[in-house]
C-alpha cells in the first residue's frame, strides 16, 4: 500500500518526507504538492526504484530544511 | 532599543498555512498588506517593513511587532532579537516551523483523501500519510 512518511523534528522544525510504493509520475505529483506547501527542498533523491514502472515498488526521498545563502 | 533580526533562509511557502500556523500559537490578529510599517515596543517606526504583520499588542507589552517579508519563493520572518530570545522562551521560529508543516502534512492528507497514524519518537513527531 503506499505511504508517505513525514517526519518532524520538533527541536528545529525541520520536515523530511519519504515516498513510498509509488510509481515515478505519480510519485512526482506528490512531491509538486509538498514542494507548493514547504517550498524547494535543500536535498532532494531518487533511488534507483523511482526509475522502474508502475507495479514496482518506488521510492523517492525529500528533505525539506532552511534554504541555505 | 532592539534591533531587527531577519531570517531569509526560513521560508513559510503558503500564506494560508503559514496563517493557520500563526493561529495554532495563539496569534490570530494578524495584518495582510505590502509594506506594513513595523513598531518597536515604545511605538517607534522602524525601518523595515513586511507583507503580514502581528502587532506587538497581541504579542507582549515588551514586544516589537512581529513581521513575514514576502519574496519570490515564500515569506520569512523577521523579529527582534528581544523577541527571538523571549518569545515561547525562545522557541517561536521552531515552534512556528512544526505547527507549519503539521499543516503541510494535513493539507496532503486531504488532498490524498488518506489516513495518518501519529507516533512521537523523542523529538521527532513521524507521521505516516497512507492511501
Amino acid at each position: 500500500m503506499p505511504d508517505i512518511d513525514f517526519t518532524i523534528d520538533t527541536s528545529t522544525g525541520e520536515l523530511q518526507m519519504h515516498v513510498r510504493g509509488i510509481a515515478g509520475p505519480a510519485c512526482d505529483e506528490i512531491t509538486r504538492l509538498v514542494k507548493q506547501l514547504a517550498g524547494e527542498p535543500s536535498r532532494e533523491e531518487a533511488t534507483a526504484e523511482y526509475r522502474l514502472r508502475p507495479r514496482v515498488h518506488s521510492r523517492t526521498e525529500a528533505r525539506v530544511q532552511p534554504k541555505r545563502n | 532599543m532592539s534591533k531587527y533580526l531577519a531570517y531569509p533562509q526560513i521560508i513559510f511557502k503558503d500564506r494560508g498555512l503559514l496563517m493557520a500556523a500563526l493561529a495554532d500559537l495563539g496569534y490570530t490578529q494578524v495584518e495582510d498588506g505590502q509594506d506594513l510599517p513595523l513598531y518597536g515596543y515604545r511605538g517607534d517606526r522602524r525601518p523595515e517593513t513586511a507583507g503580514l504583520v502581528v502587532r506587538r499588542e497581541h504579542i507582549g507589552s515588551a514586544s516589537n511587532d512581529l513581521g513575514f517579508v514576502r519574496s519570490a519563493d515564500g515569506y520569512f520572518p523577521i523579529i527582534s532579537d528581544y523577541d527571538q530570545r523571549t518569545l515561547l522562551e525562545g522557541r517561536f521560529l521552531p515552534r512556528l516551523r512544526v505547527a507549519y508543516a503539521e499543516h503541510v502534512v494535513e493539507t496532503v492528507r486531504k488532498r490524498l483523501r488518506a489516513s495518518v497514524r501519529r507516533t512521537v519518537e523523542g523529538s521527532v513527531v513521524k507521521l505516516k500519510v497512507r492511501y
